[in-house]
Protein backbone atom coordinates (compact mmCIF):
# COMPACT_ATOMS: atom_id res chain seq x y z
CA UNK A 1 0.00 0.00 0.00
CA UNK A 2 0.96 3.70 -0.89
CA UNK A 3 1.10 5.93 1.57
CA UNK A 4 0.48 9.00 1.00
CA UNK A 5 1.67 12.22 3.32
CA UNK A 6 -0.52 14.92 4.27
CA UNK A 7 2.96 16.28 5.57
CA UNK A 8 6.56 15.56 5.02
CA UNK A 9 8.70 17.87 7.00
CA UNK A 10 12.42 17.64 6.69
CA UNK A 11 15.72 19.03 8.18
CA UNK A 12 13.53 21.91 9.54
CA UNK A 13 15.71 24.85 11.56
CA UNK A 14 13.97 27.76 12.90
CA UNK A 15 15.31 30.38 15.69
CA UNK A 16 14.29 33.66 17.31
CA UNK A 17 16.30 36.61 17.55
CA UNK A 18 15.09 39.44 19.58
CA UNK A 19 16.70 42.48 21.21
CA UNK A 20 18.29 45.02 19.49
CA UNK A 21 21.89 45.55 21.29
CA UNK A 22 22.15 42.15 23.48
CA UNK A 23 20.77 40.22 20.99
CA UNK A 24 19.54 36.51 22.08
CA UNK A 25 18.70 33.70 20.34
CA UNK A 26 16.40 31.11 20.76
CA UNK A 27 16.87 27.80 18.71
CA UNK A 28 12.49 26.71 18.81
CA UNK A 29 13.60 23.73 15.78
CA UNK A 30 16.94 21.93 15.62
CA UNK A 31 16.14 19.93 12.29
CA UNK A 32 12.89 18.63 12.72
CA UNK A 33 11.89 15.33 10.50
CA UNK A 34 7.79 14.63 10.31
CA UNK A 35 5.98 12.99 8.13
CA UNK A 36 2.37 12.49 9.12
CA UNK A 37 0.30 10.47 6.85
CA UNK A 38 -3.19 11.36 5.02
CA UNK A 39 -6.07 10.56 7.22
CA UNK A 40 -4.41 10.16 10.40
CA UNK A 41 -5.00 11.73 14.08
CA UNK A 42 -1.45 13.07 15.09
CA UNK A 43 -0.74 14.65 18.27
CA UNK A 44 2.44 16.59 19.02
CA UNK A 45 3.46 16.66 22.52
CA UNK A 46 6.20 18.25 24.36
CA UNK A 47 7.25 20.59 27.18
CA UNK A 48 6.47 24.77 27.15
CA UNK A 49 8.93 25.88 24.64
CA UNK A 50 9.66 22.65 23.25
CA UNK A 51 8.81 23.92 19.69
CA UNK A 52 5.15 22.38 18.83
CA UNK A 53 3.61 25.66 17.82
CA UNK A 54 6.21 26.68 15.77
CA UNK A 55 6.34 23.72 13.87
CA UNK A 56 2.48 23.90 13.39
CA UNK A 57 2.71 27.31 12.39
CA UNK A 58 5.11 27.13 9.72
CA UNK A 59 3.27 24.01 7.96
CA UNK A 60 0.24 26.49 8.44
CA UNK A 61 2.85 29.44 6.51
CA UNK A 62 2.65 31.57 9.41
CA UNK A 63 6.62 30.99 10.00
CA UNK A 64 9.49 31.03 7.60
CA UNK A 65 12.10 28.35 8.67
CA UNK A 66 15.76 29.22 8.25
CA UNK A 67 16.45 25.61 6.68
CA UNK A 68 14.59 22.93 5.85
CA UNK A 69 11.53 21.67 3.39
CA UNK A 70 8.26 21.29 4.26
CA UNK A 71 5.74 19.32 1.50
CA UNK A 72 1.82 19.97 2.52
CA UNK A 73 -0.56 17.41 1.18
CA UNK A 74 2.19 17.46 -1.92
CA UNK A 75 2.74 20.73 -2.31
CA UNK A 76 5.82 22.64 -1.60
CA UNK A 77 5.52 24.93 0.70
CA UNK A 78 7.98 27.32 -0.52
CA UNK A 79 6.91 27.21 -4.20
CA UNK A 80 2.84 26.38 -3.73
CA UNK A 81 2.23 28.38 -0.49
CA UNK A 82 -1.14 29.92 -2.12
CA UNK A 83 -1.95 26.12 -2.94
CA UNK A 84 -1.89 24.84 0.68
CA UNK A 85 -4.01 27.55 2.19
CA UNK A 86 -6.73 27.01 0.91
CA UNK A 87 -6.46 23.17 1.52
CA UNK A 88 -5.86 24.00 5.22
CA UNK A 89 -6.88 25.60 8.08
CA UNK A 90 -5.95 26.47 12.14
CA UNK A 91 -7.54 26.81 15.19
CA UNK A 92 -5.95 27.71 18.18
CA UNK A 93 -6.30 27.94 21.70
CA UNK A 94 -7.20 31.96 23.35
CA UNK A 95 -8.83 31.86 19.81
CA UNK A 96 -9.33 35.47 18.61
CA UNK A 97 -11.49 37.43 16.02
CA UNK A 98 -12.77 40.30 14.93
CA UNK A 99 -13.91 41.59 17.93
CA UNK A 100 -16.45 43.90 16.53
CA UNK A 101 -18.34 41.11 14.68
CA UNK A 102 -20.43 38.52 15.60
CA UNK A 103 -20.29 34.96 15.23
CA UNK A 104 -22.10 34.33 11.95
CA UNK A 105 -20.26 37.57 10.24
CA UNK A 106 -16.87 36.05 11.57
CA UNK A 107 -17.70 33.05 10.02
CA UNK A 108 -18.86 34.71 7.05
CA UNK A 109 -15.52 36.75 7.01
CA UNK A 110 -13.33 34.17 7.24
CA UNK A 111 -15.05 32.21 4.59
CA UNK A 112 -15.25 34.93 2.26
CA UNK A 113 -11.69 34.80 2.49
CA UNK A 114 -11.44 31.25 1.62
CA UNK A 115 -13.04 32.06 -1.49
CA UNK A 116 -16.66 31.44 -0.60
CA UNK A 117 -19.60 33.38 -1.77
CA UNK A 118 -23.04 33.68 -2.20
CA UNK A 119 -25.34 30.55 -0.96
CA UNK A 120 -22.23 28.19 -0.81
CA UNK A 121 -21.13 30.31 1.93
CA UNK A 122 -24.40 30.91 3.94
CA UNK A 123 -25.22 27.01 3.63
CA UNK A 124 -21.32 26.40 5.02
CA UNK A 125 -21.77 28.83 8.14
CA UNK A 126 -25.39 27.73 8.31
CA UNK A 127 -23.82 24.04 8.63
CA UNK A 128 -21.10 24.93 10.93
CA UNK A 129 -23.15 27.08 13.41
CA UNK A 130 -25.62 23.82 13.59
CA UNK A 131 -22.09 21.34 13.83
CA UNK A 132 -21.09 23.66 16.88
CA UNK A 133 -24.38 24.51 18.57
CA UNK A 134 -23.76 27.85 18.10
CA UNK A 135 -27.30 29.11 16.25
CA UNK A 136 -28.18 30.83 19.32
CA UNK A 137 -25.18 32.64 19.68
CA UNK A 138 -25.58 33.21 15.95
CA UNK A 139 -26.10 37.02 16.20
CA UNK A 140 -23.61 37.49 19.50
CA UNK A 141 -20.61 39.56 19.42
CA UNK A 142 -17.21 38.11 19.38
CA UNK A 143 -16.38 40.08 22.75
CA UNK A 144 -19.32 38.91 24.40
CA UNK A 145 -18.77 35.23 24.01
CA UNK A 146 -17.58 32.62 27.03
CA UNK A 147 -14.47 30.99 26.36
CA UNK A 148 -15.93 28.11 25.25
CA UNK A 149 -18.13 29.51 22.89
CA UNK A 150 -15.26 31.23 21.38
CA UNK A 151 -13.40 27.93 21.29
CA UNK A 152 -16.32 26.91 19.38
CA UNK A 153 -16.29 29.36 17.06
CA UNK A 154 -12.52 28.80 15.95
CA UNK A 155 -12.98 25.02 15.19
CA UNK A 156 -16.22 26.35 13.34
CA UNK A 157 -13.85 28.58 11.87
CA UNK A 158 -11.42 26.15 11.06
CA UNK A 159 -13.95 24.37 9.13
CA UNK A 160 -15.26 27.16 6.35
CA UNK A 161 -12.86 25.94 3.74
CA UNK A 162 -13.51 21.59 4.81
CA UNK A 163 -9.67 21.55 4.79
CA UNK A 164 -7.80 18.41 4.28
CA UNK A 165 -5.14 18.91 6.56
CA UNK A 166 -6.52 20.73 10.10
CA UNK A 167 -4.05 21.88 12.50
CA UNK A 168 -5.06 22.77 16.07
CA UNK A 169 -3.03 24.33 18.51
CA UNK A 170 -4.14 23.01 22.09
CA UNK A 171 -7.54 23.35 21.15
CA UNK A 172 -9.04 23.03 24.31
CA UNK A 173 -6.75 24.76 26.88
CA UNK A 174 -8.12 27.35 29.39
CA UNK A 175 -11.51 25.43 29.16
CA UNK A 176 -13.70 23.76 31.62
CA UNK A 177 -13.47 20.25 31.97
CA UNK A 178 -17.31 20.05 30.38
CA UNK A 179 -16.61 22.24 27.29
CA UNK A 180 -13.15 20.46 26.96
CA UNK A 181 -15.05 17.49 26.73
CA UNK A 182 -17.14 18.33 24.23
CA UNK A 183 -15.07 20.37 22.13
CA UNK A 184 -12.74 16.93 22.08
CA UNK A 185 -16.22 14.95 20.83
CA UNK A 186 -16.77 17.45 18.64
CA UNK A 187 -12.99 17.26 17.30
CA UNK A 188 -13.38 13.24 17.29
CA UNK A 189 -16.58 13.31 14.92
CA UNK A 190 -14.89 15.26 13.04
CA UNK A 191 -11.67 13.21 12.27
CA UNK A 192 -14.27 10.11 12.15
CA UNK A 193 -16.96 11.21 9.77
CA UNK A 194 -14.80 13.08 7.12
CA UNK A 195 -11.91 11.58 7.63
CA UNK A 196 -9.48 15.06 7.97
CA UNK A 197 -5.75 14.59 8.93
CA UNK A 198 -5.79 15.92 12.22
CA UNK A 199 -2.15 17.67 13.59
CA UNK A 200 -3.17 18.62 17.49
CA UNK A 201 -0.48 20.21 19.93
CA UNK A 202 -1.84 19.31 23.75
CA UNK A 203 -0.56 19.36 27.18
CA UNK A 204 -3.42 17.45 27.95
CA UNK A 205 -2.31 14.08 27.70
CA UNK A 206 -5.51 11.76 28.21
CA UNK A 207 -6.93 13.89 25.30
CA UNK A 208 -3.59 12.89 23.22
CA UNK A 209 -4.27 9.15 24.45
CA UNK A 210 -7.90 9.22 24.27
CA UNK A 211 -7.46 11.40 20.27
CA UNK A 212 -4.62 10.80 19.15
CA UNK A 213 -3.46 7.38 16.51
CA UNK A 214 -0.24 8.57 16.32
CA UNK A 215 2.20 10.88 19.18
CA UNK A 216 5.08 12.14 18.30
CA UNK A 217 7.27 13.83 21.11
CA UNK A 218 9.05 16.96 20.60
CA UNK A 219 11.83 18.60 23.08
CA UNK A 220 14.36 21.29 23.03
CA UNK A 221 13.58 21.84 18.89
CA UNK A 222 14.32 17.94 18.31
CA UNK A 223 11.73 15.22 17.61
CA UNK A 224 12.32 12.26 20.27
CA UNK A 225 9.84 9.63 19.33
CA UNK A 226 7.44 8.87 16.95
CA UNK A 227 4.87 6.12 17.56
CA UNK A 228 1.25 4.47 18.60
CA UNK A 229 0.47 5.69 22.39
CA UNK A 230 1.42 1.81 22.83
CA UNK A 231 4.24 1.24 21.14
CA UNK A 232 5.64 4.59 22.97
CA UNK A 233 5.45 3.09 26.68
CA UNK A 234 6.92 -0.51 24.79
CA UNK A 235 9.69 1.44 23.58
CA UNK A 236 10.66 2.95 26.84
CA UNK A 237 9.37 -0.48 28.66
CA UNK A 238 7.35 1.90 31.09
CA UNK A 239 4.19 -0.90 31.49
CA UNK A 240 2.13 -1.54 33.87
CA UNK A 241 2.36 -1.91 37.78
CA UNK A 242 0.76 -4.74 39.77
CA UNK A 243 1.36 -4.37 43.41
CA UNK A 244 0.62 -7.62 45.67
CA UNK A 245 0.39 -7.50 49.69
CA UNK A 246 0.58 -11.14 51.06
CA UNK A 247 1.54 -13.35 53.81
CA UNK A 248 4.31 -15.47 53.30
CA UNK A 249 7.60 -15.40 52.00
CA UNK A 250 8.75 -14.65 48.10
CA UNK A 251 11.84 -15.01 46.07
CA UNK A 252 12.27 -11.71 43.81
CA UNK A 253 14.98 -13.50 41.74
CA UNK A 254 11.94 -16.19 40.83
CA UNK A 255 9.57 -13.26 40.66
CA UNK A 256 11.75 -11.52 37.90
CA UNK A 257 12.52 -14.54 35.83
CA UNK A 258 8.61 -14.74 34.63
CA UNK A 259 8.15 -13.91 31.31
CA UNK A 260 7.26 -10.13 30.33
CA UNK A 261 8.46 -8.78 33.96
CA UNK A 262 11.12 -6.03 33.87
CA UNK A 263 11.59 -4.97 37.39
CA UNK A 264 10.73 -6.43 41.12
CA UNK A 265 10.84 -4.49 43.76
CA UNK A 266 10.03 -6.38 47.19
CA UNK A 267 9.64 -4.93 51.02
CA UNK A 268 8.44 -7.13 53.88
CA UNK A 269 5.17 -8.46 52.53
CA UNK A 270 5.06 -5.99 49.44
CA UNK A 271 6.22 -6.68 46.02
CA UNK A 272 5.80 -4.14 42.85
CA UNK A 273 5.92 -6.18 39.64
CA UNK A 274 6.46 -3.88 36.89
CA UNK A 275 5.09 -5.93 33.88
CA UNK A 276 4.67 -5.09 29.90
CA UNK A 277 1.02 -5.91 29.86
CA UNK A 278 -0.83 -6.47 33.29
CA UNK A 279 -3.47 -8.21 31.05
CA UNK A 280 -1.35 -10.87 29.61
CA UNK A 281 0.73 -11.54 32.88
CA UNK A 282 -0.85 -11.05 35.74
CA UNK A 283 -2.47 -14.85 35.40
CA UNK A 284 1.12 -16.01 35.47
CA UNK A 285 1.85 -14.23 38.36
CA UNK A 286 -1.24 -15.14 40.36
CA UNK A 287 -0.47 -18.83 39.53
CA UNK A 288 2.76 -17.93 40.89
CA UNK A 289 1.89 -16.86 44.25
CA UNK A 290 -1.20 -19.88 44.49
CA UNK A 291 1.50 -22.77 43.35
CA UNK A 292 3.14 -21.56 46.55
CA UNK A 293 0.60 -21.37 48.74
CA UNK A 294 1.06 -17.92 49.29
CA UNK A 295 -1.64 -15.67 50.54
CA UNK A 296 -2.91 -12.55 48.60
CA UNK A 297 -5.07 -10.08 50.59
CA UNK A 298 -4.36 -7.36 48.18
CA UNK A 299 -3.88 -6.55 44.76
CA UNK A 300 -3.32 -2.76 42.42
CA UNK A 301 -2.62 -2.66 39.23
CA UNK A 302 -1.34 0.76 37.87
CA UNK A 303 -1.50 0.78 33.94
CA UNK A 304 0.91 3.44 32.95
CA UNK A 305 -0.01 6.42 30.54
CA UNK A 306 0.87 8.99 28.43
CA UNK A 307 1.58 10.89 31.06
CA UNK A 308 4.68 8.66 32.12
CA UNK A 309 5.60 8.44 28.45
CA UNK A 310 5.74 12.70 28.42
CA UNK A 311 8.12 12.30 31.59
CA UNK A 312 10.35 9.73 30.59
CA UNK A 313 10.75 11.96 27.37
CA UNK A 314 11.17 15.21 29.22
CA UNK A 315 13.89 14.31 32.12
CA UNK B 1 -16.24 45.51 10.04
CA UNK B 2 -17.06 48.23 11.33
CA UNK B 3 -21.11 48.76 10.88
CA UNK B 4 -20.91 48.66 15.09
CA UNK B 5 -18.21 50.51 15.57
CA UNK B 6 -19.02 53.52 16.94
CA UNK B 7 -15.87 55.11 16.07
CA UNK B 8 -16.56 54.87 12.33
CA UNK B 9 -18.65 57.69 12.90
CA UNK B 10 -17.04 59.92 14.09
CA UNK B 11 -14.29 59.25 11.65
CA UNK B 12 -17.11 59.82 8.82
CA UNK B 13 -18.80 62.56 10.47
CA UNK B 14 -17.71 64.06 13.31
CA UNK B 15 -14.07 65.00 13.15
CA UNK B 16 -13.99 66.15 9.37
CA UNK B 17 -16.91 67.96 9.90
CA UNK B 18 -15.53 69.64 13.22
CA UNK B 19 -12.12 70.53 11.19
CA UNK B 20 -14.13 71.88 8.72
CA UNK B 21 -16.52 74.15 10.24
CA UNK B 22 -13.52 75.43 12.65
CA UNK B 23 -11.46 76.18 9.22
CA UNK B 24 -14.67 77.45 7.55
CA UNK B 25 -15.28 79.89 10.81
CA UNK B 26 -11.89 80.87 11.15
CA UNK B 27 -11.51 81.92 7.43
CA UNK B 28 -14.96 83.70 7.58
CA UNK B 29 -13.97 85.03 10.96
CA UNK B 30 -10.52 86.35 9.22
CA UNK B 31 -12.42 87.97 6.56
CA UNK B 32 -10.11 86.46 4.10
CA UNK B 33 -10.55 87.54 -0.04
CA UNK B 34 -12.54 84.21 -2.29
CA UNK B 35 -9.53 83.07 -3.53
CA UNK B 36 -7.72 82.65 -0.05
CA UNK B 37 -10.81 80.71 1.70
CA UNK B 38 -10.85 78.59 -1.66
CA UNK B 39 -7.38 77.62 -0.70
CA UNK B 40 -7.92 77.10 2.52
CA UNK B 41 -11.49 75.35 1.39
CA UNK B 42 -9.64 72.76 -0.80
CA UNK B 43 -7.03 71.60 1.99
CA UNK B 44 -9.54 70.73 4.25
CA UNK B 45 -11.63 69.49 2.33
CA UNK B 46 -8.86 67.16 0.74
CA UNK B 47 -6.98 66.41 4.01
CA UNK B 48 -10.52 64.82 5.64
CA UNK B 49 -10.97 62.60 2.36
CA UNK B 50 -7.36 61.62 2.14
CA UNK B 51 -7.50 60.86 6.82
CA UNK B 52 -10.86 58.40 6.24
CA UNK B 53 -9.54 57.14 3.22
CA UNK B 54 -5.90 55.94 4.33
CA UNK B 55 -7.30 54.76 8.11
CA UNK B 56 -9.23 52.62 5.87
CA UNK B 57 -5.93 51.10 4.03
CA UNK B 58 -4.44 50.85 7.42
CA UNK B 59 -7.20 49.61 9.05
CA UNK B 60 -6.45 45.59 6.86
CA UNK B 61 -4.10 45.18 9.26
CA UNK B 62 -4.94 47.44 12.26
CA UNK B 63 -8.46 45.33 13.03
CA UNK B 64 -6.65 42.21 12.69
CA UNK B 65 -3.85 43.38 15.21
CA UNK B 66 -6.23 45.14 17.49
CA UNK B 67 -8.14 42.02 17.71
CA UNK B 68 -4.82 39.31 17.48
CA UNK B 69 -6.54 37.40 15.12
CA UNK B 70 -4.03 38.55 12.12
CA UNK B 71 -2.81 34.84 11.97
CA UNK B 72 -5.85 33.80 10.77
CA UNK B 73 -6.37 36.74 7.88
CA UNK B 74 -2.39 35.65 6.91
CA UNK B 75 -4.01 31.63 7.29
CA UNK B 76 -6.36 32.38 4.70
CA UNK B 77 -5.42 32.35 0.72
CA UNK B 78 -5.72 35.97 0.84
CA UNK B 79 -2.22 37.55 -0.91
CA UNK B 80 -1.45 41.47 -0.35
CA UNK B 81 -2.86 42.63 -3.21
CA UNK B 82 -6.59 41.05 -2.04
CA UNK B 83 -5.82 42.94 1.28
CA UNK B 84 -4.80 46.15 -0.16
CA UNK B 85 -7.42 46.51 -3.28
CA UNK B 86 -10.18 45.20 -0.78
CA UNK B 87 -9.20 47.69 1.97
CA UNK B 88 -8.36 50.71 -0.43
CA UNK B 89 -11.97 50.00 -2.34
CA UNK B 90 -13.79 50.52 1.15
CA UNK B 91 -11.51 53.37 1.86
CA UNK B 92 -12.64 55.23 -1.26
CA UNK B 93 -16.38 54.85 -0.62
CA UNK B 94 -15.99 56.06 3.02
CA UNK B 95 -13.45 59.00 1.77
CA UNK B 96 -15.92 59.64 -0.91
CA UNK B 97 -18.32 59.97 1.43
CA UNK B 98 -16.61 62.19 3.55
CA UNK B 99 -15.22 64.12 0.28
CA UNK B 100 -18.91 64.70 -0.92
CA UNK B 101 -20.61 65.51 2.74
CA UNK B 102 -17.55 68.51 2.86
CA UNK B 103 -17.61 69.82 -0.72
CA UNK B 104 -21.84 69.96 -0.10
CA UNK B 105 -21.46 71.85 3.44
CA UNK B 106 -18.88 73.83 1.55
CA UNK B 107 -21.54 75.84 -0.62
CA UNK B 108 -24.33 75.74 1.71
CA UNK B 109 -22.34 77.13 4.34
CA UNK B 110 -19.17 78.79 3.15
CA UNK B 111 -20.93 79.34 -0.56
CA UNK B 112 -17.48 77.86 -2.18
CA UNK B 113 -17.79 76.50 -5.67
CA UNK B 114 -15.74 73.22 -5.53
CA UNK B 115 -16.99 72.43 -8.68
CA UNK B 116 -16.23 75.46 -10.44
CA UNK B 117 -12.76 73.55 -12.24
CA UNK B 118 -15.30 70.88 -13.94
CA UNK B 119 -15.84 67.55 -13.59
CA UNK B 120 -12.13 66.12 -15.75
CA UNK B 121 -10.35 68.14 -13.14
CA UNK B 122 -12.25 67.13 -10.21
CA UNK B 123 -12.03 63.56 -11.13
CA UNK B 124 -8.12 64.01 -11.82
CA UNK B 125 -7.82 65.80 -8.28
CA UNK B 126 -9.75 63.23 -6.39
CA UNK B 127 -8.17 60.07 -7.98
CA UNK B 128 -4.94 61.98 -7.19
CA UNK B 129 -6.13 61.89 -3.17
CA UNK B 130 -7.06 58.42 -3.05
CA UNK B 131 -4.30 57.38 -4.40
CA UNK B 132 -2.18 59.44 -2.01
CA UNK B 133 -3.83 57.81 0.83
CA UNK B 134 -3.54 54.89 -0.41
CA UNK B 135 -0.06 55.08 -0.34
CA UNK B 136 0.04 56.37 3.28
CA UNK B 137 -2.29 53.20 4.29
CA UNK B 138 0.24 51.16 2.75
CA UNK B 139 3.01 52.41 4.13
CA UNK B 140 1.23 52.13 7.72
CA UNK B 141 0.78 48.96 7.18
CA UNK B 142 4.25 48.23 6.17
CA UNK B 143 5.36 49.79 9.45
CA UNK B 144 2.91 47.87 11.70
CA UNK B 145 4.47 44.42 9.48
CA UNK B 146 8.06 45.73 10.60
CA UNK B 147 7.45 47.27 14.48
CA UNK B 148 4.29 45.46 15.35
CA UNK B 149 1.60 47.75 17.58
CA UNK B 150 3.77 50.16 18.70
CA UNK B 151 3.75 51.15 14.42
CA UNK B 152 -0.09 51.86 14.95
CA UNK B 153 0.30 55.66 15.76
CA UNK B 154 1.68 56.49 12.14
CA UNK B 155 -1.94 55.92 10.96
CA UNK B 156 -2.94 59.48 12.80
CA UNK B 157 0.73 60.93 12.83
CA UNK B 158 1.35 60.64 8.83
CA UNK B 159 -1.51 62.55 7.92
CA UNK B 160 -0.62 65.44 10.44
CA UNK B 161 3.28 65.27 8.72
CA UNK B 162 1.14 65.60 5.16
CA UNK B 163 -0.99 68.28 6.70
CA UNK B 164 2.50 70.24 7.76
CA UNK B 165 4.33 69.20 4.94
CA UNK B 166 2.00 69.37 1.20
CA UNK B 167 0.65 73.09 1.69
CA UNK B 168 -3.13 72.25 2.96
CA UNK B 169 -3.91 75.78 4.70
CA UNK B 170 -0.62 77.61 3.32
CA UNK B 171 1.78 77.11 -0.03
CA UNK B 172 4.82 75.29 0.32
CA UNK B 173 6.55 78.53 -0.71
CA UNK B 174 6.67 79.65 2.45
CA UNK B 175 8.28 76.24 4.02
CA UNK B 176 11.76 76.73 5.05
CA UNK B 177 14.26 75.43 1.51
CA UNK B 178 15.07 72.49 3.22
CA UNK B 179 11.48 71.71 4.52
CA UNK B 180 10.08 72.36 0.91
CA UNK B 181 12.44 69.47 -0.37
CA UNK B 182 10.51 67.11 1.75
CA UNK B 183 7.52 68.96 0.40
CA UNK B 184 8.64 67.99 -3.13
CA UNK B 185 8.90 64.23 -2.54
CA UNK B 186 5.34 64.13 -1.39
CA UNK B 187 3.00 63.25 -4.07
CA UNK B 188 -0.37 65.26 -2.74
CA UNK B 189 1.84 68.78 -3.04
CA UNK B 190 1.50 68.40 -6.38
CA UNK B 191 -2.22 67.24 -7.07
CA UNK B 192 -3.54 69.93 -4.30
CA UNK B 193 -1.91 72.65 -6.59
CA UNK B 194 -2.77 71.23 -9.37
CA UNK B 195 -6.78 72.20 -8.16
CA UNK B 196 -5.83 75.05 -6.81
CA UNK B 197 -4.38 76.56 -10.48
CA UNK B 198 -8.46 76.41 -11.49
CA UNK B 199 -8.81 79.10 -8.60
CA UNK B 200 -5.97 81.45 -9.68
CA UNK B 201 -3.49 80.64 -7.98
CA UNK B 202 0.34 80.68 -9.44
CA UNK B 203 1.81 78.09 -9.97
CA UNK B 204 5.09 77.02 -7.96
CA UNK B 205 5.85 73.77 -9.95
CA UNK B 206 5.61 72.62 -13.25
CA UNK B 207 3.87 69.87 -14.60
CA UNK B 208 2.27 69.16 -11.26
CA UNK B 209 -0.36 66.47 -12.56
CA UNK B 210 2.22 64.52 -14.21
CA UNK B 211 4.77 64.69 -11.20
CA UNK B 212 2.01 63.70 -8.78
CA UNK B 213 0.84 60.17 -10.53
CA UNK B 214 4.23 59.79 -11.56
CA UNK B 215 5.13 60.02 -7.97
CA UNK B 216 2.58 58.35 -6.47
CA UNK B 217 2.20 55.38 -8.62
CA UNK B 218 6.12 54.84 -8.37
CA UNK B 219 5.84 54.79 -4.60
CA UNK B 220 2.69 52.45 -4.66
CA UNK B 221 4.62 49.87 -6.68
CA UNK B 222 7.44 50.00 -4.78
CA UNK B 223 5.54 49.98 -1.43
CA UNK B 224 3.31 46.82 -2.59
CA UNK B 225 7.13 45.20 -3.24
CA UNK B 226 7.90 46.14 0.79
CA UNK B 227 4.52 45.26 1.97
CA UNK B 228 5.43 41.70 0.50
CA UNK B 229 9.27 42.11 1.69
CA UNK B 230 8.04 42.63 5.45
CA UNK B 231 5.45 39.96 5.57
CA UNK B 232 7.96 37.51 4.48
CA UNK B 233 10.51 39.22 7.20
CA UNK B 234 7.33 39.16 9.96
CA UNK B 235 6.81 35.44 9.20
CA UNK B 236 10.69 34.99 9.37
CA UNK B 237 11.08 37.32 12.79
CA UNK B 238 7.95 35.43 14.19
CA UNK B 239 6.44 39.26 14.72
CA UNK B 240 3.48 37.92 13.04
CA UNK B 241 2.78 35.55 15.67
CA UNK B 242 3.44 37.47 18.41
CA UNK B 243 1.03 40.17 17.01
CA UNK B 244 -1.94 37.34 17.72
CA UNK B 245 -0.96 36.72 21.09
Amino acid sequence: MVVTFAIEAKGLHKTFVSGWFRKRIKHALRGVNLSVPEGVFWGLLGPNGAGKTTLLSIIANLLIPEQGEVYVLGEDLRRNAGAVRRRINLSSGHANFLWSLNVRENLEYYAMLYGLSGNERRQRVDDLLALFDLQEFARVRFEELSTGTKQKLSLAKSLVNDPALLLLDEPTVGLDPDVAHRIREAIRRLHRERGTTILMTTHNMKEAETLCERIAFIKDGRIKAVGKPQDLKDELRLGDTISIAFNGTVQAEALRSLQGTYEVQMSDSLCRILVDDHRKRLPQILEFFMGRQIFIHDLRIQESDLEDVFIAYTK
Amino acid sequence: MTKRNVFTLFEILFWPLVAFLSVGLLAEFAALQPEMKAFIMIGVISMSAVQVCQLDVAYALLYDVWSKAIKHGFAAPVGIRHLLFGSLIVGILRGGSVFVILVVASYALFGFNFALPGALPIALFVLGLFLSAAMVGIFVCILVLMFGNRAEVAAWSLVSLMLLLCGVYYPVSVLPAWVRVLAEVIPLTYFLEYFRLFYGFPPIFSHVLLKGYVMVIAYLVVEVYAMKAALRRAKRTGLLLKLSE
